[in-house]
């Protein structure tokens, strides 16, 4: 953790004339705490925009309907391995967002993991988080 | 002359067929990268860095170090021609490089009616301009890095302090926030073991935080991840433009026809861009608004700017390719990146086991020359896949967003996830993903962040190093008339704002801030 004493002591590394280990990060936050004073001060005396940050309750959705979904994605890759979980998050927005009919959705849940298996594990060897199944014998 | 025989030789190890076809590959999916409008070279090169280190480690035969380096800048090179394709054809910047060619490209193409010019206008300008960048590089890298073996622990110190104020005197839109974002990078690059007294900080008693925070993995979030966030909330806010071009060999011959009569623009925008693009942080995208500046102020026919003038496609254009082959130059020969694309290949570099800096000519002459070899040969590629490859580039942009979305989601995860096997880099991805939407939708430079997160720990070690070899002594960053001279200029370079807020106080004006890089 950090120790604020040694910021302070010019020699406070093991080293004759080393600063020690906490006197950079200590300086550079605070830089930064200075700047961020700057930045508030002109943000202060500056007007902003009337709507806010988000120009209509559409934007705040559209962003929205990403996040969730890759927060669910990326949590669910202990579980569900790397390939159950692409298929299922690339089926998703098929449907969702893209409205396809079943074929168009079952395609776009397949031909993903599948490319990313050839590309990834067969041609570079690079291997990807499995599923719980994994281990009773299922491939991925 | 040594550089030609080094040149030579460079060319003996880019035109091996595997280096070739990894050239290939590189430049290709650089161009698909560059039209994809969510997607970035930035975060291009940073996602397929996983699958540079399989080539790097010799895993496919033939393969190097020297056929990974070529991979990623080869994305590069791509990603600088074919950003220009979607502005000019559906007025949609593909990367932020070719948000300036919407002012005369766009027109020439929709208003005028000659889409088949204003593509090729800008791919003869771009490769004109990179070849004269490539050819400074050849001649100017290995002087720099023969100078740059004699700097001490108190002159790199010095020249990292040059790069981190050059981002914030002449780059930021606001110097204060580039200030806070340059200190971020630092902090962030400070967690995990103090590489000299082998002390835990800034982990908070986390195990998992001891190697650090990775650069690839924040990378990943902030310029991929970050970038479909962002263009997610566009989303039928804009409409799409749709005009079709198939390139003939007419359009070719009128575009060198235009070249012929420009000459004098695209030689002088592609020299300023390359001493441009040598500054810390100042990558392809801040060099094209000022290719357009200078272009425009030169020129006797004004009123024909924006309208669908040839001189605002060839400008920028050869500015822009010129900077981005370039920013390579620091980051080879002094280990400083001079774009936060070049960063991530940096960032590859250290990932493969070499050093970035003057050492690599000496060590490793092989994969310097070999790259300088592949940018000549990279640019001649992509100006031909260019020409032949328009209308299937083109089609990309008809990939839904349910589709092209998810897609960029998915591979930006396994880009970090692979370099490590790690969850924990998946997380930081997308924590920085959100981070760095967040920053972008409150205009914070992304550039200053990048540069200070691969620097950090060579900073901090050439600043202990300086102050171990001085006692404690802040005056050894005062002791050679070089490291004077850099953090004088330093300096000069803080004040910059201050003076340029004090002028505008005094005449009135409003503050002109310069586009913000890349």
């Amino acid at each position: 953790m950090f120790d604020s004493r040694g910021a302070f002591n010019i020699a406070g590394g093991t080293a004759p004339g080393d600063v020690g280990a906490s006197w950079y990060p200590f300086w550079t936050a605070t830089i930064m705490g200075i700047a961020a004073v700057f930045v508030g001060y002109t943000a202060m005396v500056t007007p902003q925009p009337k709507e806010g940050v988000f120009q209509t309750r559409q934007s705040v959705t559209s962003v929205l309907k990403l996040v969730i979904p890759m927060f669910l994605y990326a949590a669910s890759f202990a579980w569900l391995g790397f390939y159950i979980a692409t298929a299922v998050y690339m089926a998703f927005f098929a449907w969702y967002l893209g409205r396809y009919k079943a074929v168009g959705v079952l395609l776009a849940g397949l031909v993903t993991p599948l490319a990313v298996y050839l590309l990834f594990e067969v041609a570079f060897r690079l291997i990807l988080p499995k599923s719980i199944f994994y281990t009773m014998g299922f491939p991925f | 002359m040594e550089v030609f025989g080094n040149l030579a030789g460079g060319f003996a190890t880019a035109l091996q067929p595997i280096n070739l076809a990894f050239l290939l590959l590189g430049v290709t999916l650089g161009l698909v990268i560059g039209v994809l409008p969510g997607l970035g070279g930035t975060s291009g090169v940073a996602i397929l860095l996983p699958i540079s280190v399989v080539v790097a480690r010799g895993d496919i035969q033939g393969a190097n170090t020297t056929t990974a380096v070529i991979l990623l800048a080869g994305i590069y090179w791509g990603a600088l021609f074919g950003g220009v394709i979607t502005s000019i054809l559906f007025n949609i910047p593909g990367e932020p490089w070719s948000v300036v060619l919407l002012f005369d490209g766009f027109p020439l193409a929709k208003r005028r009616g000659k889409p088949g010019l204003a593509l090729t206008s800008s791919f003869v300008s771009s490769f004109v301009g990179a070849f004269i960048a490539t050819v400074l590089f050849t001649f100017f890298a290995q002087a720099i890095a023969e100078q740059a073996l004699k700097f001490g622990p108190p002159e790199l110190f010095a020249v990292f302090v040059l790069s981190f104020t050059t981002l914030i005197g002449l780059g930021a839109e606001s110097p204060a926030k580039a200030v806070a974002m340059l200190a971020l990078g630092l902090l962030l690059a400070g967690v995990g073991f103090d590489t000299l007294t082998g002390q835990q900080r800034l982990n908070f008693g986390n195990i998992n935080l001891l190697a650090g925070i990775g650069f690839v993995p924040v990378t990943i979030g902030l310029f991929g991840i970050g970038e479909i966030l962002a263009s997610a909330e566009e989303q039928g806010i804009g409409y799409m433009e749709k005009i079709s071009a198939r390139l003939g060999f007419a359009d070719l011959l009128e575009a060198l026809r235009a070249l012929r009569s420009r000459i004098r623009l695209v030689v002088s925008n592609a020299v300023i861009g390359f001493f441009f693009g040598v500054l810390p942080g100042h990558g392809a995208t801040a060099a094209s608004f000022l290719g357009y500046g200078l272009a425009r102020q030169y020129a006797k026919n004004k009123e024909d700017f924006g309208k669908g003038e040839i001189s605002g496609i060839m400008g920028p254009q050869a500015t822009a390719d010129s900077a981005g082959v370039a920013s390579l130059v620091p980051m080879i020969t002094l280990g400083v990146p001079g774009s936060p694309t070049s960063a991530v290949i940096m960032a590859g570099l250290f990932v493969w086991g070499l050093q970035p800096g003057p050492l690599l000519f000496i060590q490793h002459q092989d994969f310097v020359w070999g790259l300088i070899a592949s940018i000549y040969l990279g640019h001649l590629l992509t100006f031909i896949l260019c020409l032949m490859a328009v209308p299937l580039l083109a089609a990309i942009m008809r990939v839904p967003y349910a589709i092209i979305t998810p897609f960029i989601v998915t591979i930006s995860i396994i880009g970090s996830y692979s370099l490590n096997n790690s969850m924990l880099d998946v997380a930081f991805t997308i924590i920085f993903g959100l981070v760095g939407y967040w920053l972008r939708k409150m205009k914070y430079p992304l550039a200053p962040l990048v540069v200070a997160l691969v620097l950090g720990d060579s900073t901090e070690r050439e600043l202990r190093k300086s102050l171990i070899a001085g006692q404690g002594d802040f005056g050894i960053f005062f002791s050679s008339p070089l490291a004077t001279l850099l953090m004088i200029a330093s300096a000069i370079l803080l004040l910059l704002p201050l003076v340029r807020l004090l002028r505008a106080r005094m005449t009135g004006a409003p503050v002109q801030p310069p586009p913000t890089a890349d």
